[in-house]
């Protein structure tokens, strides 16, 4: 059975001189060792959310506790057991890379040796050995963000709530964080909380997700089981030497046309007509897969 | 939702290590190094506002009063201290707390196992530190400059950063309350100037009407300046008792108040 390490019940929260609850009413539990993913449009109200799973906010309604206790009698129990890796903002601005590692390491509790030796074994997961004498100030920005989630995962705290990981880096960095975050999950059994907008990428790591609109959930569940709630069609697109596009079965029609590509949405039952009508003499390439994460979020939040 | 987790007990999750952070002590080590670093950017600062500054006023208001008494040498130079001493800690303990409100790092100290009490006295003992440069070249350039003759009391060893708690508190309180970095600033700079004018700091009593002198009783420029004078140029008397009573309890109260309003574990 799992266990919970997250458990938000009832959470309300209305910012002063705002008519709309930032979170409106939420209940949800996060099991030890999951990765829940939160989607949701710019201004939904996710960071509105993990900032109070965090503490640094706190609710005007409901309960939030961490590992069986309530996180607002005792603040500390977060800061103890959760590594957080903000949206923006610079944290540590005035220390050089490798100080900035060290010194979350050592506050969490580790010993000085130790931190040194945890500050370099992340320098070089995160592949930022380089730049550790760098002052964090002049960091381009994905570097930035890989020293952030450095400072988070120091000391590796039983808890990450990650605010939009992969933000800033370019595809190769983003691909290895997510990566990295799965290979943490699975060494560490490390329960990870994030944000992003990079639903793609996160599909192949994330095992929940809840997807947030005005401060509430619409959707919440494993990817799987929110596909096949929604009886989502499958995709295709379709490549073709420029000029001279398939012909395809009455009624489909491709809602993305280019010169040498289309994409269209068939109901399944008609894929099998779609595939025998095809002359593939005249396809370059072709390619079917049902909804991604992407998809579900888009359904949900239209 | 489709799992439900609601069956489990409430427990501690499997950790390698311990994750209670370090004792008061060395957070207080830590933290102190860590603001110690704004060095990398204060030392510009240091030269012009707590060097510059002071040294020009001590040869501007040397120059007109150097034929007079002095006693009014000795005020000059002190108040030129206390300048110093503002600028380096005030202004930039205010600086340093906007900027860490506004970077996120204070959101960053507030999600690891510290104290945010022990982050203040951290960041204003830090630049205490970083003003100890300035506050000698002060000192030294002041005393030969007015021809004033030094004689340093041992008690300066702790009435010297006394009087500077207060005046570093101010400053953190303006930073914590100020809604932007550009606010601090010229909130702090305003404060500064008013303290310094506000009582016996940079100009001889006999030279003050009546009323500043009674506003000077609650302005912690008057009793720093009246505790350096005493410690750094003799001689003490009973006044420096009831100075560090005053500025002890100023100490503990702006402190407490910085500790109430920075943004943390928001209340």
């Amino acid at each position: 059975m799992s266990r919970i390490a997250y458990d938000v019940r009832n959470l309300v929260k209305t910012y002063p001189k705002q008519s709309s609850r930032a979170t409106d009413d939420v209940t949800f539990q996060i099991a030890e060792g999951e990765i829940f993913g939160l989607l949701g449009d710019n201004g939904a109200g996710k960071t509105t959310l993990v900032r109070q799973m965090v503490n640094l906010l706190r609710p005007d309604a409901g309960r939030i506790e961490l590992f069986g206790r309530d996180i607002t009698e005792d603040p500390r129990h977060v800061s103890r057991l959760v590594g957080y890796m903000p949206q923006s903002g610079s944290a540590l601005n005035r220390l050089t890379v490798g100080e900035a590692v060290y010194f979350a390491a050592h506050l969490r509790g580790l010993g000085a040796s130790a931190a040194k030796r945890e500050r370099d074994e992340l320098l070089d997961l995160l592949r930022v050995t380089e730049i550790r004498n760098k002052s964090s100030s002049h960091l381009s920005g994905g570097q930035c963000r890989l020293l952030q989630l450095a400072v988070a995962m120091a000391a590796r705290p039983p808890v990450l709530v990650l605010d939009e990981p992969t933000n800033d880096l370019d595809p190769a960095n983003r691909k290895y964080v997510w990566e990295v975050l799965r290979h943490w999950n699975s060494e560490y059994r490390t329960t990870i909380i994030l944000i992003t907008h990079d639903a793609v990428e996160a599909e192949k790591v994330i095992k929940r997700v809840g997807i947030v609109q005005r401060g509430r959930f619409t959707a919440l569940g494993t990817p799987a089981e929110l596909k096949s709630a929604t009886a989502l069609k499958l995709h295709v697109e379709l490549s073709f030497l420029p000029g001279d596009p398939p012909e395809l079965p009455p009624g489909m029609t491709p809602w993305k046309t280019a010169d040498d590509s289309w994409a269209l949405t068939v109901d399944r039952g008609d894929a099998q007509e779609l595939l025998a009508k095809l002359d593939f003499a005249k396809i370059t390439d072709i390619r079917l897969y049902s909804a991604t994460l992407e998809d579900l979020y888009l359904h949900y939040v239209s | 939702m489709s799992h439900d987790l609601r069956d489990a007990e409430a427990h501690e999750p499997a950790v390698s290590h311990d994750l209670r952070g370090q004792p008061p002590h060395r957070q207080l080590v830590d933290l102190l190094l860590i603001q110690l670093s704004n060095y990398r950017w204060s030392w510009r600062g240091m030269v012009v506002t707590g060097v510059c500054a002071p040294l020009m006023s001590t040869v501007g208001l040397g120059l007109v009063v150097k034929q007079s008494a002095q006693a009014n040498l000795l005020y000059v130079l002190t108040g030129s201290i206390v300048l110093s001493l503002m600028f380096q800690n005030q202004n930039n303990v205010a600086g340093n707390f906007a900027f860490m409100k506004a970077v996120g790092t204070l959101d960053f100290f507030a999600t690891l196992p510290i104290y945010r009490h022990i982050v203040i006295v951290a960041t204003v003992l830090a630049f205490f530190v970083l003003s100890i440069p300035s506050l000698l070249v002060t000192v030294i350039f002041g005393s030969f400059f007015l021809d004033v003759p030094l004689h340093v009391s041992p008690l300066a060893v702790v009435v010297v950063p006394l009087c500077v708690m207060p005046m570093a508190g101010i400053g953190a309180l303006i930073g914590v309350l100020a809604r932007t970095q550009a606010e601090a600033g010229s909130t702090s700079l305003l404060v500064s100037i008013a303290l310094l004018f506000a009582g016996p700091v940079i100009l001889p009593p006999d030279t003050l009407p009546d009323w500043l002198l009674a506003v000077s009783r609650v302005s912690p420029s008057s009793y720093a300046a009246s505790a350096i004078r005493q410690v750094g140029f003799g001689p003490v008397t009973g006044q420096l008792w009831v100075d560090v009573g005053v500025l002890a309890t100023l100490t503990l109260v702006v402190l407490w108040t910085v500790g109430r309003k920075i943004q943390w574990h928001e209340r």
